[in-house]
């Protein structure tokens, strides 16, 4: 790979000391009811993002409760976010949710239902005046330059093939590691796409306690598919993924862990949590794109690389996310949707190492506000995993 | 080269185009090159087996197992849900 001397982008720097690639105006509904006015303050905003959590944190239990209050927490103080519009049917939790975003230093506003006598309609007008403040202050925000070692990237792929495994995970795995050897952080998830292939993830664990964790998170996986009499043939591998080529949860699992490169396996993130020292993670997690990217960008990630198979249109909201397939006949069917070509490597016509530069300079231009292709089309969600029964 | 063997002691190629019944295709990849009979179409990116497995049969991809065959696959034959099944999360 030719080593070009880049070590830094251009990010905008936040008070808490986090360095994000973007700056989003976030509108974030942090309860159900609250969603469609939430959706039409960010509709009346220029380049605002909303994010809707449909459910009511203070009703869920055990490890929902957990994840979900991680996630209503961490996301307005993500890297990516400049400020904050809170939305919110639920005071006390919206005035605790105020409060870390105020410790991050962000310009914030936080409003409920319960301030706006129980009426939508005043919400809206409030929460669209707030908001139009919020866009306005931020939008002298300026880029400086940023070390790569701030950066965190999130790994995922969807509507995998064959070629997945074959070229474009490699690929990622390459990025990962030149991320990883710059002093950043690079994180794979989708626990059950591991299965037959966790030998090869332990095998790179820090310490035995990281292998031990590693084969214990599989074990779970596994264990919930038996106990629910799940076959996991149609399942993941989905109906896609088999019709692509893919034959079993090893096959695709063999090809899924590539992406992760091959520097050392620092720990086992729970859903959503940070990584918190530089290096390679793996997060204990769905495998659902939706739910996975959003595990991701909790836990901090300002850059997604997702490679698919057969075409996959979904990206995180809040963190840009480059789209890669090797497959020809993909390459040629969703060009509006691939920030990578890598179809010439499947072909034996380029490189792996050229193709892997060509995107880690992408990732890099993206980083430093060129678009993706999912930002361009307006793609983009979050989606926090749910596990369990809720009040 | 029209399959990808990824590891030289696999059971199974990748073919890098469809192929169609009784066509020749070359066999690349880890290991030494070689030319077999396609004997069903095998469509992109699916899997030739490359030698002759029986019922049980463990089939190795990436130089891992992969799954276990579930019928008598000929060299030749296409490899995928209906002669393979996964090994994990079965209930024993």
């Amino acid at each position: 790979m030719t080593q070009r001397n880049e070590r830094s982008f251009q990010g905008f720097h936040r008070a808490d000391g986090s360095i994000g690639v973007r700056n989003h105006l976030l509108v974030l509904s942090i309860g159900g009811l609250t969603i469609p006015t939430a959706r039409r303050i960010a509709s009346s905003i220029r380049g605002a993002l909303m994010v809707g959590f449909p459910y009511n944190a203070g009703s869920l239990l055990g490890d929902d409760r957990a994840t979900w209050r991680r996630s209503i927490f961490r996301m307005p103080v993500h890297p990516n976010v400049g400020a904050v519009l809170l939305i919110g049917d639920n005071p006390v939790l919206a005035a605790e949710v105020a409060a870390e975003v105020a410790r991050s230093g962000r310009p914030f506003a936080a409003l409920t239902m319960d301030d706006c006598d129980h009426d939508a309609v005043t919400l809206t007008e409030r929460g669209l005046r707030a908001a139009a403040r919020l866009a306005m202050a931020i939008s002298s925000d300026r880029r400086t330059p940023a070390p790569l070692s701030a950066l965190c990237l999130g790994l995922e792929c969807g509507r995998s093939d064959p070629s997945s495994g074959l070229v474009s995970n490699p690929l990622l795995g390459r990025v990962a590691d030149r991320l990883v050897d710059a002093g950043g952080r690079a994180i794979i998830g989708e626990t059950v796409e591991w299965l037959g292939a966790e030998h090869l993830l332990e095998r790179r664990a820090a310490t035995p306690a990281v292998a031990a964790a590693i084969r214990a998170a599989v074990r779970r996986r596994e264990e919930t598919a038996i106990s629910h009499g799940l076959d996991l043939t149609g399942n993941n591998p989905g109906p896609t993924n088999i019709a692509a080529g893919l034959s079993s949860i090893e096959e695709k699992a063999l090809g899924n862990v590539a992406k992760s490169g091959s520097r050392p396996i620092q720990g086992v993130l729970a859903y959503g949590e940070a990584a918190g020292a530089p290096g390679c993670w793996v997060m204990d997690a769905p495998a659902y794109a939706s739910e996975s990217l959003t595990g991701f960008t909790v836990a901090g990630a300002q850059l997604m690389l997702f490679t698919t198979g057969v075409g996959n249109s979904f990206v995180s909201a809040l963190a840009p996310t480059l789209k890669v397939s090797a497959n020809p006949v993909t390459c040629t069917k969703v060009g509006e949707q691939l920030d990578l070509d890598a179809s010439r490597v499947f072909l034996g016509e380029e490189p792996p190492e050229a193709a892997a530069d060509r995107l880690w300079q992408r990732m890099l231009e993206v980083a430093n506000g060129a678009a993706t292709w999912g930002e361009v089309l307006g793609e983009g969600d979050e989606v926090v995993a749910r596990y369990g029964p809720a009040m | 080269m029209d399959a990808i063997r990824l590891s030289p002691d696999d059971s199974v190629a990748t073919v890098l185009r469809a192929v169609s019944r009784g066509e020749r295709v070359r066999i690349g990849g880890g290991g030494a090159d070689i030319v077999l009979e396609a004997i069903e179409n095998v469509p992109l990116c699916h899997k030739i087996a490359l030698m002759a497995l029986r019922p049980g049969d463990r089939i190795l991809k990436y130089g891992e197992p992969i799954g276990e065959a579930t019928q008598a696959i000929r060299p030749g034959g296409h490899v995928h849900v209906h002669n393979l099944r996964s090994l994990r999360a079965r209930a024993r």
